[in-house]
Parts: C-alpha cells; structure tokens; sequence
C-alpha cells in the first residue's frame, strides 16, 4: 500500500531526470543517425551502420580530436596530482600541526570568492613570460589553482573527524603500518580526486585564454567545432559524446565519494 | 620536540605556501596594477594610467549593461535552482521505487562539462534539427527560441539544466541530518504532511538553504561558458554577463588595462559575501 502511494515520488524524480538527461540523449541520437536522416528533420531516424560520425570523431575526417582528448587526460590527471600533493600536507599541517591557525584556512576560504575571470589575464601574462602558454603544464597549474580551496576544506575537514587513536594504530601497528596508512589516506583522497577531476576536466575560462592548439582540451575544441564546422551536427555529437564520458563513468563508479565531497565542501570552482 | 613540530609543521605546508605566493598573490597584484595602467595589446609599451581605467569603465554603457543583466541572470536562477532543488530534495526524502538509479541520473549534470552541456544544448535547440523545436512545431507552437524576447529563458533554464543537482544535493544533505523522532512525533500530534513541511522541515532547513543560494549566487554570478557558447553575449550585446565582457575586452578589444579595472570592480561587488562564507565553515584548528 505505501509502496504504491509513492509512485508519484517516482514520476516526479524520472520526469526531472528525463530533462537533465535531454541534452544527452540529442547528442546520443543524433551522433547515430545519418547526415541524411539529421539533415532531414529530427524525428527522421535512420540508423548510421558505419558509424561514421564517431569515427571522423576520433581522427578519420582530420580534426585533431583524439589529441584534445589525451590533452584532457593530461591536464586532469596532472591536477588531481599536484592538487592532492599541495593540499593534502598542507590541510595537516594546517589541522594537526595547528600551522597557520584558523587564518590560513580563511584565506582559503576568502579565494573562493575571487572570481575565476580575475585571474585571466594576470595568468596570461605571468604564464606569457615563463613561455607556459599552450602547455600542459600551464593549464595544470591553472586548473590547480581553481581545485585548491576546495581540496584543502576537504582534506581539512576530513582530517578533523579523523580520531587520533586510529592514525597512533597505523604507526603502532608494525606489521600493517602501510596498509592502516593506506586505508586512512584513500577514504580521504576519494572526494577531492574525484571532484578535481571533474572541474579540470570541465575547465573552459583558462583553456580558452591560455592555449591556442598544442594544449587544447575537449572542452574547448567541443566548442570550436561547433563554430568551425557548424553544419557538421552529427561529428559534433559525437565528439560531444565521447568528450562526457570520462568524467561521467569516473563519478558515476565514485558517486559515494562525489556526493561526501561536495556536502563537505559546499563549493564549486 | 615543540620545534621539530613546527618545522614539520612548516614544511609540510611549504608546497601549499609557493602555490599560494606564486598563482596567487603574485597575479593578484600583476591584475591590480594592469588595472591603473594603460595597457593594449596593440601597444608594446604599458604606462601608469592612475585611475583612467575605472573612470572609462563606469562611463561604458555596455559594462552598467553586463552588470545589470549578470545580476537578473543571477537573481533568476538562483531562485530557480534552489526552488527546484527543494522540491526534488522532498521528494527523494522517501522511499520510492527505483530512487536508487534516479538519485544517480539527478548527480549526472554535475559530472558534466558546462561548455559542453551548452554545445548539447545548442543542439537539441537548433532551430533546424533540435528535438525541442521539432516538438514544439508539432503542438503547433512555431518560435525561433534563440530570439531576443525567449533567450533569457532559454539561458536560465539551461543553467537550471546544470545546476539544479547542486542546489539539491546540498539541499538533500542538509535534510538528512535532521533526526527522524521529529518528524514521528509530528506525525503523532497529528500534523499533516503538508504542516511537518511548512512548520518544521523549511524552518530547520533555512539557514542550510540561504548558504547554498548565496554559493549559486556568487558562482551564477560569473556565470562564462555556457552563455559565450550558447550565444556569444547575442544578440547584441543583450546577454553579455560581466564575465564575457571582461574576456572579450581583454581578448578580442585588446584593453588589459579596462578588463583589469573590470575584474576589480566585480572583486569589490563580490567582497561584501567574504564574511558569510568564511563564517559557515566552522574549521577552527585544534
């Protein structure tokens, strides 16, 4: 009886995953049907045998997609590295070690106001003058500098709930010392690599502004398609498509640690 | 022992201190001093300007323009998305059938690129191959969406696309610390569910909502790719927000010295908010 009160529970919450899920399914259904078909209107379906926009996605009509995407992996991987290497020390420090105080962490907390667009064109020049613009490594330092407030609240608030007793155990412990250590540090990195991940994988303002072609992410390429080849709808889906799905599986597999990221850090880049 | 600490102390946060010196302070005061020079991409030469920039910028029209569409924008899907955000979050504190998978299509958009939501959202949009029009022409309804009198609304939803499962998210986390003997004694006074609503679950849960519409405020606020994609700050310059103008007048005008000043101003807007945020996170060191 309760059981079937609450469908209507399940119709409003489908109904409002069908329109978040829109846009996904036009850029699925159109990347699968014909140039004829999509040319013809959107309620023509013919499905394409030859999956012919996936492949001149990935290279066989000349763009340089397949290398935005590796460009993509780079940048992402590469911040969720140095992100977790300057945050994770530095929360400790912070919390543990009491360095800094309440103050350092404020200021953290105040960047997260300083909008992203401030930072453009002082980046621009500063990565200008170190010849780091077009380079992975700009756009890691970058994206870096966006995931970092985040990071250090997470990391910071996790070290906090962390009882003292369990981290003397991992020391104490000889025979597992690694594995207790281990144990402690992944439940910790599983939030902030995740949302790293997604928000340097999302990064358009800085990739925009400080690549031109060598460091190109798909965000940006997915963009330039579609004023570059603005006909070529069903290339565009997808590479479109592809250009989701990393970030997409990566979370939906972490959704656990997706979700205790963002309620612990309340923040977005 | 207490010194050893604190140069452990120290050199732990050593990376962290760098970055913040070097990405950080370091171009924060390379953007206030471009902001008080005379500085185009045209010109080799970067001279002081004093204050010439800001003057120049409060006199655009365009820039009081951005300004006063970034805040309507802002406004609108702010209360939009914390609306929308609420009821989903009422609705998944149940049991209902299948709420497991649909609570992980809610989290979708979040894992999702904004830039690319927008090129996705062109598309089901374009006036010639979209399923949205296609739709609408079939119940008879025959307008150009991308037009100046529905673009708005097309924008605001689009970012409601994106960022409703933030608002519900926290919205949601924030419901569920709330004890459940609540609701059950509530229950047994009799109070319907309507009443446990309006009398308990908004009071409890609006010093949670007020912190998470200021978050989408702020970040709505500077809302760049989706719209640059979408329509480019079209027409016209009708929905350009501060943040489009600031990159189009750093990178297509060429004035550094004008988008400085501007990024400054929308600083200064912004500051008044630092004490709200600092003040809800409660991470005081031991």
């Amino acid at each position: 009886m309760r059981k079937s009160r609450n469908l209507w529970a399940t119709t409003v919450a489908g109904g409002f995953g069908l329109f978040f899920l829109l846009p996904i399914f036009g850029a699925i259904y159109t990347a699968l049907r014909t140039d004829n078909a999509i040319a013809s209107g959107p309620f023509v379906w013919e499905f394409d045998r030859e999956w012919s926009h996936f492949r001149n996605a990935m290279g066989a009509a000349g763009y340089d997609f397949a290398s935005f995407f590796q460009n993509s992996a780079l940048i992402s991987i590469g911040t969720v590295i140095l992100t977790v290497f300057i945050s994770l020390p530095a929360a400790y420090s912070i919390v543990r070690l009491g360095f800094g105080g309440a103050w350092l962490l404020r200021i953290a907390l105040a960047l997260r106001i300083l909008p992203a667009v401030f930072f453009i064109i002082p980046f621009y020049k500063l990565f200008t003058n170190l010849g780091m613009v077009d380079s992975i490594r700009g756009l890691i330092l970058a994206n870096t500098f966006v995931n970092l407030t985040l990071a250090l609240l997470i990391f910071a608030s996790a070290i906090k709930e962390l009882p003292y007793e369990i981290e003397e155990a991992a020391f104490v412990d000889g025979a597992g010392v690694f594995r207790t250590l281990w144990s402690i540090i992944l439940p910790l990195m599983g939030p902030v690599g995740v949302l790293t991940f997604i928000f340097s994988w999302s990064d358009y303002l800085f990739a925009v502004v400080l690549s031109s072609s060598e460091a190109t992410p798909v965000t940006v390429g997915a963009a330039n398609f579609v004023t570059s080849y603005g006909v070529r709808w069903g290339d565009i889906s997808a590479a479109v498509t592809l250009s989701i799905l990393p970030p997409l599986i990566f979370a939906t597999a972490a959704q656990r640690y997706l979700v205790k990221g963002l309620s612990a850090g309340a923040i977005k880049g | 022992m207490r010194g050893n600490n604190r140069a452990a102390a120290f050199l732990l946060a050593t990376p962290f201190l760098l970055f913040l010196s070097v990405l950080v302070i370091w171009p924060t005061y390379l953007g206030v001093k471009t902001a008080l020079s005379r500085d185009l991409l045209s010109e080799f030469e970067v001279t002081p300007a004093g204050l010439e920039n800001f003057q120049m910028v409060l006199e655009q029209p365009q820039f009081w323009q951005a300004l006063r569409f970034t805040l309507l924008f802002a406004l609108t899907v702010t209360i939009f998305e914390c609306l929308l955000g609420f009821a989903l979050a009422l609705v998944f504190d149940r049991k209902f059938p299948g709420k497991t998978f649909l609570f992980s299509v809610t989290l979708v958009p979040i894992m999702i690129a904004p830039s690319l939501m927008a090129v996705m959202y062109r598309l089901i949009l374009n006036q010639n191959i979209g399923i949205v029009p296609g739709i609408l022409q079939k119940v008879g309804i025959e307008i150009s969406i991308f037009d100046e009198r529905y673009i708005f609304w097309a924008l605001v939803t689009l970012d409601a696309l994106q960022y409703t499962s933030f608002a519900f998210l926290l919205i949601y986390a924030a419901l569920q610390t709330m004890p459940s003997e609540v609701y059950e004694s509530a229950a047994i006074d009799g109070a319907s569910p309507r009443q446990i609503i309006a009398r308990i679950t908004i009071p409890i849960l609006k010093p949670a909502i007020a912190i998470i519409a200021m978050l989408r405020l702020i970040d709505s606020f500077r809302t760049f790719d989706t719209i640059y994609i979408m329509t480019g700050g079209g027409p016209g310059t009708t929905t350009q927000t501060i943040g489009i103008h600031i990159y189009k007048t750093a990178f297509i005008t060429g004035d550094f010295g004008m988008a400085s000043a501007m990024s400054v101003l929308l600083v200064m807007l912004l500051t008044p908010f630092m004490p709200f945020i600092i003040r809800q996170f409660r991470l005081d060191a031991k």
